[in-house]
Formats: structure tokens, sequence, C-alpha cells
């Protein structure tokens, strides 16, 4: 008797409601950066994330069933992360997994996800580990682009520029390093006359890139690649500029890492180093497709901003393909829904995009453009603007 | 060997950031020395420094002189801040264990992030070099930015005031007098609780303007004020806990060490701070030029 | 009345039948709080029984946590082996450290335990050849349970549950046992000249008491404890991660002591269970922790600076007082 008195105290003290409806709506965790540096693509992925939801649920959701997501914030830590991804899954009974951000966040959940059996989507870590063969399992799927593809979308484009002494920078941590080996070996590979001349590897949130900016002029490269990414290329280039950096290696440098996104041009304004080349995810102005042109407009009004965020299409594609492959399966058990993934194509705003079967992996270009002033707008813009498809030099 | 335009342009690179972690450390650094508290919220008011400074810029635009006003505003409104803290709230902890006083501060350090996230969200922010700022010159076959030779110039020359200050002012000497015993100071006449806030008020100030003059040359991002923080101790500990050249020194210090590590062991440059500070703690725990407290 | 009833026993008992439940949640949540005690309760010691301020017990969390990690991960060393290695790698890191730190003072002395907290979290960070650098090292496998299958047969109670549950027994076990290791240390002779170093250390010196060596033995047990809970937090967290030996996670054990009462053997706890309920709780709200939690501390600081047990304590003596007058 005691026995039972001790569980139902517990039992009232940890009280959760047990709501055991037959249409309850089905439950996605969103394990995302909201607050410190990574915050920036973070909290707009989420907005993408839950338009979706919106406009999903007000057609009906899927299966007759309503989609509810429960965002958590990751503090950008991958103990944080997994903390919060086990308290959803066992908490708050999600189904489904959508989300992580940094490359130390999506493998660490990747294992959570593994244990529980419960289908992972990961819309932005890049890092190649995430979906390598010895980490790859049947719940984890990637949406994002990986280090891979990016090094060598780069590499394709900075084989055409009439240079040969290459400079690279980029911070010293998983993704830093994935993404410049990848654009090097590849660089190195389609255009055998290049020289890496120099490397530095700042250290991630460094607070000071002088002395790596004059130990990089000092080898005089004709071109430099960088992977740095939000607030610390912000940094970089508020250093550089002044230096001289940008004139020394005439404007020849592709920063990756999404440096061209309307979020870092508009950040920068009129510091950012016009007619250097750069990727982002997403750009409003590229009307590619009336699709594009009316989710541009649709995010727009429900983010009421004129210039929406190019991140919100990684929290939207990542919920697409779970809705769709739910859709397919015509069930939300996690094996059903993670077959149904294998192969998926679907329409995104930004074009047809397909998981590969063999390593979970989407097909998931990134736009690439030379950075130009443009009377339209308060600031750059990418122009042209070009899709690189990666699905040539994806293995 | 390196050529020498190299050594001079990283020794100057490691000279201008250690004046802006001079400005920002000094003001921690006299709050210790005054109210023997190390206050973690020291990075949360240069963040605020450098939030109010981005949105005094929005507000006034960017003309001629607009930097410095909202630059001053800035630094200004985290003072004014810091006062209302310490006479709210921070002055009822003075008596009790060193334990509740850090943990405050640390309180505060969570309170003003969340505070700034709701006010300015987590997208990054920046703020334009000044205008008649913008370019660069040459020296030693080294290019050298006009904002920084500003900086370079400006940070010695708020020592040299607060020198003065010290030395030669009623003011001062109080303070000097509470850094070394406070328990006789209210004997002497001397309205403490006065001087405690207008001290906080002080540090505070250093602290925003600090935080306000570094947006040209950084992003503003959400947890900026836990990356300073870190620094700012190191360099407080290594000069020396409530040592107001010490903090120079140590800024020094900290700057050619980070500007030269890079070079020879990249990887742990950021250990090597660290064990700069745990050295000098376990050889001399007062700091290079500070003095044992009693 | 109150006083004759076993607390610590029935809490024990009332732990291990968590599982029982059958809430999987509920295993998970009180899984994290029991370690989060005993890493809480190892600071209690230093902080609360020594009055030394440490603002890096996050260290030996981190270090107790990357020793089981590596060991069972990358040695495939058992959990028996590997478990205790993290205390005893703990305490030589400690006594390196902590021969230090004892010999200075006050905010020094949080100084100098902050400095070594950020060593060991940059070489975490960046050796990634052995720590994994800043992605950690994911996927710590659990303790071999397989055995408990094979003896199931004869002891039918054991069998049945999942390995995360079995992990959570063995979780209660030990930390009981490190609970009760703990309590006769405190209650030791030993342990009352901690209190007493804490109250007067120049009285300890003049009446021939070596304060130096006894806070350099309280530091060493502190960080051991320390690292065992780090050690169970790598295995329950599935991956250690260099976070666990970063400055913040410092200041989230010492809120969770002060918060429970510090100096009463069993506040930090208290600490744990309030601290990880009420995040489990505010989380599903907000986003906006780190300021209802700083809101709270304020509070506590100013209003109730004994911490959860120190006002109950007093409530108690209060409600006493007033029974015996009446």
């Amino acid at each position: 008797m005691t026995m039972r008195m001790v569980t139902m105290l517990l039992a009232g003290l940890l009280a959760l409601p047990l709501a055991a409806e037959a249409q309850k709506p089905i439950k996605v965790g969103f394990p995302m950066i909201l607050s410190g540096p990574g915050a920036l693509f973070g909290a707009p992925a989420l907005k993408g994330a839950e338009m979706y939801v919106e406009e999903l649920n007000a057609k009906g959701g899927v299966l007759g069933r309503k989609i509810e997501l429960v965002p958590r914030d990751t503090k950008g830590s991958a103990d944080e992360a997994v903390r919060v991804s086990r308290e959803l899954i066992l908490k708050e009974n999600v189904d489904f997994l959508v989300g992580t951000l940094t490359s130390a966040e999506g493998p660490a959940v990747s294992v959570v996800a593994k244990e529980n059996k419960v289908v992972f989507i990961a819309p932005i870590p890049k890092t190649d580990q995430l979906t390598a063969k010895d980490k790859l399992h049947p719940y984890v799927f990637r949406t994002a682009a990986n280090t891979t593809m990016e090094g060598r979308s780069a590499a394709e484009i900075v084989a055409k520029w009439p240079v040969t002494r290459i400079g690279t920078i980029s911070p010293d941590y998983a993704y830093g390093q994935d993404v410049t080996r990848s654009f090097v070996e590849h660089l190195k590979k389609i255009k055998p006359s290049v020289q890496i001349v120099d490397q530095q590897w700042p250290k991630l949130g460094e607070a000071d890139y002088t002395p790596f900016i004059n130990a990089q002029m000092a080898k005089k490269p004709e071109a430099v690649f960088s992977s740095l990414w939000g607030g610390h290329f912000v940094t970089f280039v508020k250093q550089a500029k002044p230096l001289g950096y940008f004139d020394a290696i005439k404007y020849n440098m592709m920063a990756v890492a999404e440096a061209g996104s309307p979020e870092s041009t508009k950040a920068m304004g009129a510091d950012y180093p016009v007619g250097i080349w750069a990727n982002t995810y997403d750009a409003f102005y590229w009307a590619e497709t009336p699709a594009h042109r009316d989710y541009t407009a649709r995010l727009a009004k429900f983010t009421k901003d004129e210039y929406p965020s190019s991140w919100a299409i990684q929290g939207y594609t990542g919920m697409q393909f779970l809705a769709e492959a739910i859709k397919k399966a015509g069930s939300t058990e996690s094996d059903k829904v993670s077959r149904a993934l294998l192969g998926l194509t679907i329409d995104t705003p930004a074009g047809k995009q397909t998981i590969r079967e063999k390593d979970h992996q989407a097909d998931r270009g990134q736009l690439y453009g030379k950075t130009v002033k443009d009377p339209k707008y308060p600031f750059p813009i990418l122009k042209p603007v070009e899709y690189v498809d990666p699905t040539k030099f994806m293995d | 060997m390196p050529d020498p335009s190299f050594i001079f342009a990283q020794s100057l690179s490691g000279l201008t950031a250690a004046m802006y972690l001079f400005l920002i450390a000094s003001g921690l650094s006299l709050i210790f020395g005054v109210l023997r508290v190390l206050n973690f919220a020291h990075g949360s008011f240069y963040m605020l420094g450098a939030y109010g400074a981005y949105q005094l810029v929005q507000w006034l635009g960017t003309g001629h002189g607009r930097f410095w006003w909202a630059t001053l505003g800035a630094a200004l409104g985290v003072a004014i801040l810091g006062g209302l803290v310490e006479r709210l709230l921070f002055r009822y902890l003075y008596g009790k264990e060193e334990l509740y006083q850090l943990l405050f501060t640390y309180a505060l350090v969570l309170i003003l992030s969340d505070v700034a996230k709701i006010f300015w969200g987590t997208q990054q922010k920046s703020v334009s070099r000044p205008p008649g700022l913008t370019g660069s010159f040459s020296l030693f076959g080294t290019t050298v930015p006009y904002y920084n030779l500003f900086i370079l110039l400006l940070s010695p020359a708020i020592a040299l005031g607060f020198w003065f200050v010290l030395r030669r002012t009623r003011a001062g000497r109080f303070i000097r007098a509470a850094a070394l015993d406070r328990e006789t100071l209210g004997a002497l006449g001397v309205n403490v609780d006065r001087l405690y806030l207008g001290v906080f008020m002080l540090g505070s100030f250093l602290g925003g303007l600090g935080g306000a003059l570094v947006t040209p040359v950084k992003s503003i991002v959400p947890g900026m004020d836990t990356e300073m923080i870190v620094e700012a101790f190191i360099v407080v500990v290594i000069g020396g806990l409530g040592s107001f050249w010490g903090t120079f020194l140590g800024a020094l210090i900290y700057g050619q060490v980070l500007s030269f590590g890079i070079l020879f062991v990249p990887r742990f440059s950021i250990f090597s701070v660290f064990a700069l500070m745990a050295a000098v703690l376990i050889i001399r725990p007062w700091g290079l030029l500070g003095k044992p407290l009693k | 009345m109150l006083r004759r009833v076993p607390w610590p026993l029935l809490v024990f008992a009332a732990a291990l039948f968590v599982p029982a439940l059958g809430s999987r949640f509920y295993t998970f949540v009180a899984n994290d709080i029991v370690i989060w005690a005993l890493f809480a309760t190892s600071l209690n010691l230093l902080v609360g029984y020594t009055g030394l301020v440490s603002f890096g017990h996050a260290a030996y969390f981190g270090i107790g946590a990357y020793t089981t990690g590596i060991l069972m991960k990358k040695a495939g060393l058992a959990f028996l082996l590997a478990f205790p290695a993290a205390g005893l790698v703990t305490a030589t890191f400690a006594l390196v450290f902590g021969f230090f730190c004892v010999r200075l003072t006050r905010i020094y002395f949080a100084m100098l335990t902050l400095a070594f907290a950020q060593i060991v979290w940059a070489i975490c960070f960046k050796w990634n050849e052995v720590t994994g650098g800043e992605q950690g090292m994911p996927e710590i496998p659990y303790p071999d349970f397989d055995w408990v299958e094979r003896v199931s047969g004869i002891l039918p109670f054991l069998g049945g549950y999942r390995t995360s549950e079995y992990f959570y027994f063995v979780t209660v076990v030990l930390v009981a046992a490190c609970f009760w290791i703990l309590r006769r240390i405190v209650g030791s002779p030993f342990g009352r000249m901690l209190t007493t170093i804490r109250e007067n250390p120049e009285r300890a010196e003049f009446i021939g008491v070596n304060v130096r060596r006894y806070e350099l033995a309280a530091f060493v047990l502190a960080g051991t404890f320390a690292g065992l809970a780090g050690g169970l937090f790598g295995i329950f967290n599935r991956g250690v991660f260099p976070d666990f030996a970063y400055w913040t996670k410092s200041a989230e054990v010492l809120i969770m002591t002060l918060l429970g009462g510090m100096g009463t053997f069993f506040g930090p706890g208290v600490g744990a269970v309030a601290l990880i309920l009420l995040n489990q709780q505010i989380v599903s709200y907000t986003e906006y922790w780190p300021l209802i939690l700083g809101t709270i501390l304020v509070v506590l600081l100013f209003a109730f600076p004994g911490g959860i047990a120190g006002t109950a304590q007093g409530f108690a003596r209060w409600i006493g007082r007033r029974l015996g007058r009446a």
C-alpha cells in the first residue's frame, strides 16, 4: 500500500497532462539555437518552419491531422541540444525531430535519434560526419548542403578565375576544416596549376582577425577562400577592409558559409566588400520561378520584413520534406516515414530536391554570385545570382 | 625570419587590441579596487554599450559627428543603468559574503542578455566607421587605419586623464584611500555611499564606452558579453586586480601574446592566455603591478 | 517525531522506484537530478563546509566525463573500471590544481580555480585527436547489462527494463554510496575541522592545524566526487562535450548549491531537484529561461540567502519556538 501511495505521490508531483484524443496533432520537436551568436540563423529558420506549419494546418494538415511545432533553445551547445532533444522525445512525446544548427549539435542529436528510433531531419548542419558511412543510421537525414558540396561548388567557380596563388581563411573547427579541405582538394583536381600559398585558421569566435589578415597579406595570395560565417565574417571584413586586404587580392574572394545572404549584406550595408563572390541559401530578389516569388511574398508577410530572411527556407524545406514523407508513408511511424524519405523528391520553393537513398543527403545546392551595388536596395546583392547544382560532384 | 614590416604589423595589431581591452578592463579594475567586487556583468555593460551605440546611430543617422554623440550617449546610458543597479540592489550586498556578490553580478549577466535579445533580436548588427576616420595610411610598409590610430591615441589619453584625476583631485584621493583601506574612509568624513555610486557609474561608463567604440571594428551579436568578460578578467588578473597601470600593462601583454601566439601555436592560443593567467596567480596572486590585499 | 523518520533511506527507496512508474521521462529527469545532486553536493563540501568559493568546479566534472568517455568509447574499457578511473584521474588533477589554489585566499582563489577550469576547457575544445575537439564525443556506450538478463532467471524482479533504466539504477546506487561517504566525511572530526576553518581560519592555525593541508584535502575530495558525477553524466548525456568544463557550468552548479542551501548537507540535492524541475516546466512556455533564472537568483540572494533548505530549517525552528512557547 505504501508503494502505491509513493507512486501516486510521485506521479502527482510530476503530473503531466496526458491528453489522449483521437485526432491529436503530429508533434515535431525543433531543437534550434535561439540565443547566443548562432541565433541569427536559428531564429529565422524557426520562422520558416512556423510558416510552413501554419500554411499546412490551414489546408487541413497531413493525414487529416495538424502539425504542432515544439521549439527548444539549444543555446549553441551540443550537450544542451542532446538534453532538449531527449526532453522533447520523452516529455513532449514528439514524433519527429527537425533542427540543430552547428556541426557539433547535429551528430550529437543524431545519436539520440538513433537510440530512440525517431526520424531526425537536419536542415542546417553541414559537417560531412553527420551522414558519413560509419555514422549513418535509418533515422538521420539532411536537407542542408554538406561541406563536400559547398567546398566543391566554390572550387568549380574559382577554377574559372585567372588566378593561381590561392589562400584560405576559415574558422578552426569541424565545419571550417571540412569545407576548406573539400574546396582545396577539388580545386587541385580540376585545376592542377593552382598553388595553395597560405592557410589561416582563426579560432571559432575570434575577436581580432588583424594578425591573421596581416599574416595572409604577407603571403600575397591572388584569391582567397573564406568560410567565416555570420557575425564572424562581419567582424573579419570590418577589420580587413581598412587594412587594404580586399584591394590587395583585387576582391578575388570566394566567401562561402552564406556570406552573401541578404542578412549579411544588410547588416554591413556600406561596409560590405562589394565585388567579392559569396553564397547564400536563398535571396528574396532571386525571382527564378513563380513558386519562389510566391514563397518570398508569403514570407515577407509572415515575418513582416520587406527583405525576408534567407535562412527561413531551411526551416521551411526541412518541415516540407517531413510532411511530404508522412503523406507518402500514410503513417507517422518512424520506420515507415524513414523509408518514405529515401529517394523522396519534392517541389521546394528553390526547385525540385531529392533526398538520396545511399547517404540520406538532399541535393541542396546554394546560390552563388558576385556582390554588386543595386540602386533598388539599400545593401549589396548577388548579381547575376546562379543556383549551383551539386548533383555532379556529390560523391 | 619574417620581414620587419610584418613583425611591426603584428605588434601594432596587438597594441590596438590591447587598447580596446584596456578601456573595458579599466572599468572592471576600478570597481574591484574600490568595491572589492568582481563584476561579471561588466561584459553585459560592454554589450549594452555596443547595442546602445547601434540604436543611437539608427536614430541619429550617420552624418558628421553623429557617431560620437551616439558613443557618448550609449556610454552615459550604461553609466545610468549601472548607477541604478548599484543604488537599488547592489549596495545591499556590500556586507555580505563574496559569493553572494559574485552570483548577483552573474544574475545580471543572465537577465541583461535576454533583455538585449528582447530589444534587438538575434540578428547581427553593425556600425560603420565614423566619417573622417574611414581611410588608412601607410607606416613602415604597414597599412594603419585611421580609426585604429584614433583608438591608439584615445586609450592612453583616457588612462592619463584618470591618472591625473586619481593623483590630483579630492575624489581621486578618496578612491585611492578606499582601495587601500575602506574601514577608515568613513571615519575621515567621506560620504562612502556617494563614492561607491560614483565609482560604479564610472566603471560602467568605461565598459559602455568600450562597447560603443568597438562597434566599427566588430559585429554586434548576442553572446558578445560572456566572450568579453573572460578576456577582461584575464587582463585585470595579469596586471593586478584594482591596479590602474597594472590593467594597462595586462592589456599590453595580452594583446602581444595573442598577436604573436597565433603565429607559433595557433591551435593553443586560447590555452596560452589562460595558462598565463594561472601562472601570474600562482607566482604573484596580486598581479604584476598590484598590491596584496589586506 | 519527524526527526525519527529515516529520510535518506526513504528518498533512496523512492528513487529506485521511479522506473516502475512506467514513464521514461520521469526516469530521464530523475537520472539528471541524481547526477547533478552529487555534483552540487561535492561543491558544497568546498563552498559550504570549508568556505572556499570555487568558480571552476566544472573542470572536475568535465575531466571525469572525458576520462570515463574516452576509456569506454576509445579503449573499450568496462564501466566497472572506467568509472573509478574518473575519480582517480580527477583526484590527480584536483591535487595538482588544488595545491596551487589553496595557497590563495578569497577572490584570488576563485580566480585561479576559474583559470584552471578554462585551461581544461581549452584543452577539451582544441585537442581534436583525443577529446574530439569542439564536437565532443557523441555516442558513449552504456555499461554492459547483458548479465542482468542471465541472472534474471534467478532474480526475476531484475529483468524487463530498458538499458537506460538499468543505467539509472546503477546511478542511484553509486550516487547513494557517494552520499553516504560524503556524509561520513562531513560528520567526522575531519569534517568538523573544515567547518572550524571556514568559521575562523586564524584560530584553526593558532591551535596548530595545518589549514592548507585540510583545505587541499577538501579540494581533492570535492574534485573527485565531481569527477564521479561527470563520469556518470557523460554516459547519461550520451556524449561528452567541452561545455561540461566551461565556466558557465561552474556558475550553474553554484546557483544550484545556493538555491538548495549551502552548508546544509542535503541542501544542494534539494537545489538540484528544484532547479531541474523548474527548468523542465519553464522551457515549455518560454525561451527566456536565462531571464527567469537570473530573476530567481536575485530574489534568492536578497530574500532567501539560506536557500530552500536553510529557509525551511529556519521556518521549522520558528514553528518549534512557537509551539514551545504555547
